[in-house]
Parts: C-alpha cells; structure tokens; sequence
C-alpha cells in the first residue's frame, strides 16, 4: 500500500524498532508514563507503610506505658498484619493502571500489547522495590530488637526466622500478584464490561466451592496442609508467583481485544 | 499528489442490538482539514474510535494508512486522539500530560504547546479532574495541535470554550495547519463556528453519511427561495427539495443544487427572493427531524 510510504515519517530507525515484534523504546515509554506521577506506584504505599509503622510503635509505647517494659520473647506482634497493609492499596493501584491509564495510552497512540507489557515491567519494578525495602526494613527490626522498644511490624506472619532472601523472594511473589489480580481483573472489565466481571466472580466463587468439595469429598484436606508443609514458606509462595505469572499472561490475552468506555 | 490515509467500506459497530455505525463508506486524504458533523449521539465519536483502533469494528473494511489500525503500532504513533471524554491517569494534571507527549508523539513541540498553554491560560498545576469543562478542552486542543501528529482527531473541541479560546484555537490551527500540513479530522455539532476552518464535510446521522462532499461545494450547493406560494412552487417545479416552511400565502423552499445566471433571472421576474444556505442551516435541514425520508435520500443521491 503506497499510504504506508508517508512522507511524515522522519525517523527510518524508529520505524525499524515499530516492525520487530519487541519494541523496547514503546515499552519503555509505558513506565514512564506510570511513573510521570510518582505519588501513585511510590509516594502513597510508602506512606500507608510508614503510617501502619507509625501506628504500630505507638501501640508498643501504650503496652509498654501500661506494662512496663516489653519482654523481649513476647510474640503478639507477631499476628500483626500491618506489613501488609500497602498491599491492599496496590490492588487499586493495579485497577487504576488499566481502567485510566490504559485508555490515556490508547488515545496517545500505544498498542494495547505494549502497554500490558509496559505495565507489566512497571508491576515487577514495583514489586522488587517493595521486596527488597521490607526485607531490609525486617532485619533493620531485628538489628535494633524491635527500633530500640521491643515493638514488632515486620518480623510477623511467615517473616518470622525468614532470611533477607526468603522476606524478599515472599514480598515479591505476593507483591506482583496483588497488582496482577487488579489490572487482570480490570482488563475483563473493559474487555466485556459487567457481564464478564460476573462470569469471573461466580466462575472464582464455583472454583473455590469445586476445590472445596473435592477434598471434602475425598477427605484429602489432610494430605494437602502436609504438602503445604513440606513445600514450606517458600514452597508456597513460589504457587503465588506462578498465580502472579498467570494473571500476566491471562491479562496480555484479554486486553488484546479491550475497549476503552 | 495527493494520498488516500484512510479507506473505509462497509464499516459496521454494534452494541447490542444497536448499531451505532451502519455500513459507511469513507476515504479520508492526507493534508486536508476534515469536519464530522452531526447531532448529538449520530457516531461521530464512534467513527474516530474506529479510525485510532480503539474499538473494534463487527463488520465491513478499515484502512488507515494502509493497515487495519488497532494494534499496529506503526499506525498508531501517527495519530493522536484525545476524545471529549478522555479518561487521564488517577490525579494526572495537565503538566503530568505534556510531560510524558513528548515521548509518544516524536514531533512534539514543547515549545510551541508552552505557548498554548499561556493562551488558553491552562492552570497546568491543577488536577484534571477539578478542570472545568472548557480547561479541560483545552487540554485536548493543545496535545492535539502540538502533537503534529500526522492525523490529528479533535473530538468536540469547542465544547466549554469562550469566544476567545475559541477563536485561539481556531488562528492556532490554521497558522500551524499552513506550517505543518497534516489530516486534521475535527467533530462537532457547533457547525457554524467551525464552517470557514473546514476543507471537506462529512455529515454523519444515526449511524449512516448523509453528505460526504468538499466544503466549498456544500456551502453554495442550496439555495432557499422565498415568496408567494404559487410562483415558488412554479419555479421550484420538479428540483430536489431539502426544506419546506410556510406561513399563509407565501412560502420559503430550500432547493438543492447551483442556481445559473439564468435561473436567477427567472426567480427575479417571478418576484421571489433568493438567499444562500450556511452550512449550519443545511445540516439543520438534513438532519431535522421534520424532514421526510425521501428528501434525504435525495440529497445523498
């Protein structure tokens, strides 16, 4: 076609980087976008972090007032949750990058497989980011036996005696799939709007019931909290990640066909 | 030479049960300043989501510079699109927008949408969703003309603008049209403000084009002709018909087609007076729905 021969067409080395199946600078230019405003992926989360630390030293200085000082083989914080609590937030993170910013990218000319994959390299940065920060925030814990008065916010839940590699390995896995469920969950939205969100919620909710049943059934719930055990922590956030990976995957293959509103 | 970038045949959108674009036939050259004209809700947005690749089409043949548009990255990066009701990233500002333009619009000039901002007097700092309508028209016009991209869409442009910004957009378009000449494909439904800035119309209705034609042609193509019922309907005889009002014993008839020196003369010796058709006043009357089908489909004809 002789309309593809334009005249416009200024940059012949661009115009080879656009006919290769990978194309780095429009990729690229997809994180860029997502971190144009840094408060989003960066300044928010860490906020919800230092908040919940905020508010977990404050509670360690109230038993403390009331109790004198913490024993140090006290173990209640380790049922805290609130090393967890930006994680709540990157799912909206993960529902916005798709129901905003993917139509704000469409309508600047990027294809909707490169977006996926931009944000897709956004989604690990982040994820990486997080990992290693509270991996290193949980020995900073331990080093300082509790930030100097016994209170306890990372060292809980699985990261309790996790190594710097486990606490990240862990962070990461549960990180990216957080932020894949929401952007996964959003491209079905914008790919087959509401009837597509409830085939996904009643297909999820006839999926757990199904498992349920069948280990019920076959009375193998046994079975499987000992295989749980002996893939132990790391064991099971490696079936996380591959979740993460599926919902990567499962996204890329939706949004090929989405439509913005 | 001139360069067809977009061919259409049989292009088709459904939603549902309702069909949004029905089987429309369009080709679109390169360097030209196109307007979609329509009413409210007549697909004039559906027909640029079409064009950019943002939704799919059910049925029919789309090429954009030479390829189906949707997913062809090559195609895309040539176009720009902000429509009315442009979804932005969570908090973004119109500062966040030109700053990331650049990196999708390799022929972006800074400096030049610097200079819209001062005139549109764009608060830059604020974020999108507290802009009003008008500022957030602005932000659309400016990454659309300092894009210079080579098919540029506007999408309702005027909708929220004053007077002022409106004529800014209007001397900004032409002046940087003559510099950079591009397609420029420009909806909206303020026809009149619009009219002297547009090359080629195409008046798109409930899905279907009712006129499809070179803007010079189409402002002179009807003329309205007023006087004493017995002596219009003489001279209007059997000519194809667009309009009709009436009051008593006169009437005005707005007829289709160029009117010779000596037609003009007869209309003269029958009394009657004889007036051209803006461009507003024909799209009223091809789109009104007093019209009878008939006269449409003349028209098209």
């Amino acid at each position: 076609m002789t309309a593809t021969a334009s005249a416009t067409d200024s940059a012949p080395a661009r115009t080879a980087d656009a006919s290769s199946r990978l194309r780095p600078n429009e990729i690229l230019r997809i994180v860029r976008l997502h971190t144009v405003n840094p408060a989003i992926f960066f300044g928010v989360p860490w906020m919800i972090l230092g908040g919940a630390w905020a508010v977990t030293m404050i509670i360690a200085l109230i038993i403390q007032g009331a109790a004198g000082p913490l024993d140090p083989t006290e173990t209640g914080f380790e049922y805290s949750w609130a090393v967890l609590s930006p994680q709540w937030y990157l799912i909206v993170v993960g529902v916005q990058a798709v129901s905003y910013t993917f139509p704000f990218a469409l309508g600047f000319g990027a294809t909707r497989r490169d977006y996926w994959l931009g944000t897709s390299a956004m989604f690990v940065i982040v994820s990486v980011m997080y990992a290693a920060a509270i991996a290193t925030l949980l020995l900073v814990e331990r080093a300082t036996s509790g930030w100097g008065i016994g209170a306890g916010m990372f060292d809980a839940l699985w990261y309790v005696g996790a190594d710097w590699g486990t606490a990240f390995y862990t962070t990461f896995a549960l990180q990216l799939l957080v932020l894949f469920i929401g952007a996964g969950v959003t491209t079905v939205y914008m790919r087959w709007r509401m009837r597509g969100m409830l085939t996904v919620l009643f297909g999820g909710v006839a999926l757990i019931l199904a498992i349920i049943a069948v280990l019920t059934f076959t009375e193998t719930w046994e079975a499987l909290g000992a295989w749980l055990a002996s893939i132990g922590v790391v064991g099971v956030f490696t079936l996380v990640l591959a979740t993460a990976v599926a919902w990567a995957i499962a996204g890329l293959l939706v949004i090929r066909r989405a439509t913005p509103r | 030479m001139t360069t067809t970038v977009v061919r259409a045949r049989g292009l088709t959108k459904r939603y549902g049960s309702f069909t949004a674009i029905d089987g429309i036939d369009l080709s679109l050259d390169e360097g030209r300043i196109y307007g979609l004209l329509g009413r409210n809700g007549a697909g004039k947005t559906t027909v640029m989501q079409l064009l950019t690749g943002q939704i799919f089409p059910n049925g029919g043949e789309l090429e954009v510079f030479g390829r189906p548009p949707a997913e062809h990255a090559d195609v895309l990066r040539r176009m720009c699109f902000i429509a009315e009701a442009q979804r932005y990233p969570e908090d973004f500002t119109p500062a966040h927008v030109f700053r990331s333009a650049p990196w999708f619009f390799e022929h972006w000039d800074a400096a030049f949408a610097e200079r819209l901002i001062a005139d549109f007097r764009l608060p830059v700092k604020r974020r999108i969703k507290k802009l009003s309508r008008g500022q957030l028209s602005a932000v659309g016009v400016i990454v659309g003309l300092a894009s210079r991209a080579p098919m540029t869409f506007f999408d309702e442009p005027y909708l929220g603008l004053d007077a002022v910004a409106r004529h800014i957009f209007y001397d900004r378009l032409l002046e940087d049209y003559a510099a950079h000449p591009r397609t420029v494909v420009l909806s909206t439904h303020l026809i009149d403000e619009v009219a002297n800035l547009l090359e080629h119309v195409i008046l798109i209705d409930q899905g279907r084009i009712l006129l499809d034609r070179d803007a010079d042609e189409v402002r002179g193509s009807a003329t309205t002709v007023a006087g004493a019922r017995a002596a219009v309907e003489q001279f209007v005889g059997e000519r194809p018909v667009i309009g009709r009002e009436g009051l008593g014993g006169l009437a005005s008839v707005t007829i289709d087609g160029r009117l010779d020196h000596a037609e003009r003369v007869r209309a003269a010796e029958l009394g009657l007076e004889l007036a051209p058709v803006s461009l507003q006043q024909l799209i009223v009357h091809l789109t009104g729905a007093e019209l009878a089908e008939s006269n449409q489909k003349e028209v098209v004809a």
